[in-house]
C-alpha cells in the first residue's frame, strides 16, 4: 500500500473504532463513498453520504451506497432532531463555507459528531512556512495555492477554542503524529499531523 | 415528452436495427384482463387491454424484470423498432439495449401503455362494450394507483415474481413511486428521473390550459367525437403550450436562437410561421394530433395533477412507509416543470422514512425532457444502481 493510500485509512481506523455496529451515519461531503463502504462492511452501519459532485454521487451507487447530491447544510434541515446516531465530516470541515453552521447542525440531526481534519499546526507545516516563506507543499498539501480549492486551514488549539466557544463537549480526540498512526498526547497541537475528534452537544 | 428521438439519417437507417446494441425489430403484444377492474373512483369496467413489449428474456427465478414507465404523451415502445423502415426508434432506446445502461442481455425490460392511454391500451377513445361507440368521458377516472394496478395484472400474466427496477421519467416517474408504494415486496429497486410527489401549482396551471385548449374547441363536443375527428385544434395547442414547458429557455436558445425559417422573406410582416421555434411548435401540436386522442390527454392529465401520496397519508414519509426498495431519484438542473426540489424531495422522504436512496442531478439544459439525455454520466448511474459493482464496492484505495 502506498502512503498516501495508508494515509486515507486513518479515518476508517479510528472511526471504525468509534462507531457502534449498525448505527445510522451520515458522512458530510463522502466523496466515493470509501469510508462508508468500510463501516458497512466492518461495522455493518446503515450510512448515507452527501456531496456536491456528481460523479462521486455515481461512485457511491455503483459501490451500492445511499448518497444524495447536494449542500450538506441544506440536507440535514430536511431531518428532524437526532436522526442519524453519527455525523461524520472526514478531511471536509476546512472546506466549508461556514463551518460552525455545519458542525452546530449535525449536532442537532446527530447524536455524536466526529470530525477528522489535517492539523495546520503540525510542526513540519510551521517550519515549511517559516523557512520557505510559501504556502505549504507536501504529500498532504499537494496543490500550489492557484491550483487549489479555497480552504480555511485549521489546528488542533484552533479546534479546541472552537468547542469551549460553542459548548460542544468533546467525548473523545484522537491526535496521531505525522505518521497518521502513532497516538500522540505530547504537544498535540505542535506534534500531531492528524486528529479526530468525536463531539456531543451539552 | 417531446418526440425529439434522434432519426436515423436516411441512408443508415436501414441498418439501425442490426447494430449490436439495438434490440431489433419489436413486436408488441396485448394483455387482456378479462374480468371486472375497479377503479380509485369506485367505477368498474368489464376487463382491459394493454399493449405491450418486452425486450430480453425472464430468468428461471423470475426476479429479472425492469418495468419501464412512460410518461404523459409516450407509450409502450420505449425500445428497437417496428419495422427496418422506421424514422425513429422506441423513446428510450438509447438507454435499453443488449449492453446498454438497462441491459437486455441481463433484464426482462417490460413496457406497457397506460390504463387511460390510446395506443393500443384500453382508455376513452376505446369501445364501450354496453353501447358500441367509444367511452369518451364515460370512462372511469384513472389515478396513477389505477395505471399500477393495471401494470400489476400483466405482471402477474407475464409470471414476474420479482420486478428488479422499475423505472420512469416525469409521470412515469410518479407510476415508478407508485409501484414500489403499493407493491413492496414486489419491488426491489425504483428509478425515478424528472419527477414528483406532487405537482406545483404551476405545474397543474398548464396541465389545466391545456385542457382548456381541447375542452373549449367546438369539435370536443363534451368528449364524444368520431375517431377519426374530435378537437384537433385543441389538441394540437394544448400539445404546444406543454412542449415549451418540456425544454428551457436555454435549449430553446440553443436550438433555434431567433433563426428565422429559410422561406420566410427578410421582413415579411405576415403571421406565418417565420421562425424556426414557431414552425417546430407547429409541427409538434400537429403530428400529434395524429397519434394522441384529446380524451386520454385530459384524462392522463387529471392523473398526473391528482397524484400526492402525501396527502392521503398525511405526509410523504409515512406515504412511503412500507416502500422495501432502493431507490435512486434523478433531477435535472434545467427541468423548471419538476424542478430538482421536487425531485430532491422524493429522496428526502425516503431517507426520512429510514429507506436507502439516492439522489443526484444533472446539470443539463434541455429542461424537464433532460432525462431522455443522451449522456454516458447517466447510463453510469443508472447501470452503477442497477448493477452494483461488487468489486469495485470494497475497493477502499481509490
Amino acid at each position: 500500500m502506498s502512503r498516501p493510500v495508508e494515509k486515507r485509512t486513518v479515518d476508517m481506523r479510528v472511526i471504525g473504532d468509534w462507531v457502534e455496529p449498525g448505527a445510522r451515519v451520515l458522512d458530510l461531503g463522502c466523496g466515493r463513498g470509501e469510508l462508508m463502504a468500510y463501516l458497512v462492511q466492518a461495522r455493518q452501519v446503515s450510512a448515507t453520504g452527501v456531496d456536491l459532485d456528481f460523479e462521486h454521487i455515481s461512485a457511491c451507487v455503483r459501490r451500492g451506497l445511499s448518497a444524495y447530491q447536494g449542500d450538506m447544510t441544506a440536507f440535514m434541515r430536511a431531518f428532524p432532531d437526532g436522526h442519524f446516531d453519527r455525523v461524520v465530516c472526514s478531511r471536509t470541515i476546512h472546506e466549508l463555507n461556514d463551518p460552525a453552521g455545519v458542525v452546530l447542525e449535525a449536532l442537532r440531526v446527530g447524536s455524536k459528531v466526529t470530525v477528522g481534519f489535517v492539523n495546520h499546526g503540525f510542526w513540519k507545516n510551521r517550519l515549511g512556512v517559516l523557512f520557505s516563506g510559501r504556502k505549504i507543499r507536501n504529500e498532504v498539501y499537494t496543490t500550489a495555492w492557484h491550483e487549489s480549492r479555497p480552504a480555511n486551514p485549521l489546528t488542533i488549539a484552533d479546534f479546541e477554542a472552537f468547542c469551549r466557544e460553542k459548548s460542544v463537549r468533546v467525548v473523545r480526540r484522537a491526535h496521531l503524529l505525522g505518521d497518521w498512526r502513532t497516538p500522540c498526547s505530547f504537544l498535540p497541537n505542535l506534534l500531531a499531523g492528524y486528529a479526530l475528534y468525536d463531539l456531543t452537544r451539552r | 415528452m417531446t418526440d425529439d428521438v434522434p432519426a436515423a439519417p436516411g441512408n443508415l437507417s436501414a441498418a439501425r436495427h442490426l447494430a449490436q446494441d439495438d434490440v431489433g425489430i419489436v413486436l408488441p403484444r396485448d394483455f387482456t384482463h378479462p374480468g371486472p377492474f375497479a377503479f380509485k373512483s369506485g367505477q368498474t369496467i368489464q376487463g382491459f387491454t394493454l399493449r405491450y413489449e418486452t425486450y430480453g428474456a425472464l430468468n428461471a427465478t423470475r426476479d429479472n424484470a425492469v418495468l419501464i414507465c412512460h410518461a404523459l404523451s409516450g407509450d409502450h415502445h420505449c425500445a428497437g423498432w417496428h419495422s427496418p423502415s422506421d424514422r425513429k426508434p422506441g423513446w428510450w432506446n438509447n438507454l435499453i439495449g443488449p449492453g446498454k445502461a438497462v441491459d437486455t442481455r441481463r433484464f426482462f425490460v417490460i413496457c406497457a401503455n397506460v390504463l387511460g392511454g390510446c395506443q393500443g391500451s384500453t382508455g376513452p377513445s376505446s369501445t364501450d362494450p354496453a353501447t358500441g361507440s367509444p367511452y369518451g368521458i364515460r370512462f372511469p377516472f384513472v389515478t396513477i394507483p389505477d395505471m399500477v394496478n393495471a401494470q400489476k395484472l400483466l405482471l402477474d400474466h407475464l409470471g414476474v415474481a420479482e420486478l428488479h427496477a422499475v423505472m420512469g421519467g416525469s409521470m412515469g416517474g410518479m407510476t415508478a413511486l407508485m409501484f414500489a408504494m403499493e407493491f413492496p415486496q414486489l419491488t426491489r429497486r425504483q428509478i425515478i428521473l424528472a419527477s414528483t410527489a406532487n405537482e406545483s401549482a404551476q405545474a397543474i396551471a398548464f396541465n389545466e390550459v391545456g385542457r382548456q385548449a381541447i375542452m373549449q374547441d367546438p369539435a370536443w363536443n363534451g368528449g364524444d367525437y368520431p375517431r377519426d375527428g374530435g378537437p384537433r385544434v385543441g389538441l394540437a395547442i394544448a400539445r404546444m403550450m406543454a412542449h415549451i414547458t418540456y425544454l428551457s429557455d436555454a435549449g430553446m436558445d440553443r436550438k433555434f436562437g431567433r433563426r428565422k425559417r429559410e422561406s420566410a422573406g427578410g421582413e415579411a410582416y405576415t403571421f406565418d410561421a417565420q421562425f424556426e421555434v414557431e414552425s417546430y411548435l407547429r409541427h409538434q401540436g400537429q403530428s400529434f394530433i395524429n397519434r394522441f386522442d384529446a380524451n386520454s390527454y385530459l384524462y392522463i392529465t387529471r392523473a398526473i395533477d391528482q397524484f400526492d401520496p402525501a396527502r392521503a397519508a398525511g405526509s410523504l414519509e409515512q406515504a412511503v412507509a412500507g416502500v422495501q426498495a432502493e431507490s435512486l431519484v434523478v433531477g435535472f438542473a434545467s427541468d423548471w416543470l419538476f424542478p430538482p426540489e421536487q425531485n430532491r424531495a422524493i429522496a428526502l422522504a425516503l431517507l426520512r422514512a429510514g429507506k436507502r436512496a439516492s439522489y443526484a442531478e444533472l446539470a443539463t439544459d434541455l429542461g424537464h425532457d433532460s432525462f431522455l439525455l443522451e449522456s454516458e454520466d447517466l447510463y453510469a448511474l443508472i447501470s452503477g444502481f442497477l448493477e452494483r459493482d461488487e468489486t469495485y464496492a470494497f475497493d477502499f484505495a481509490i
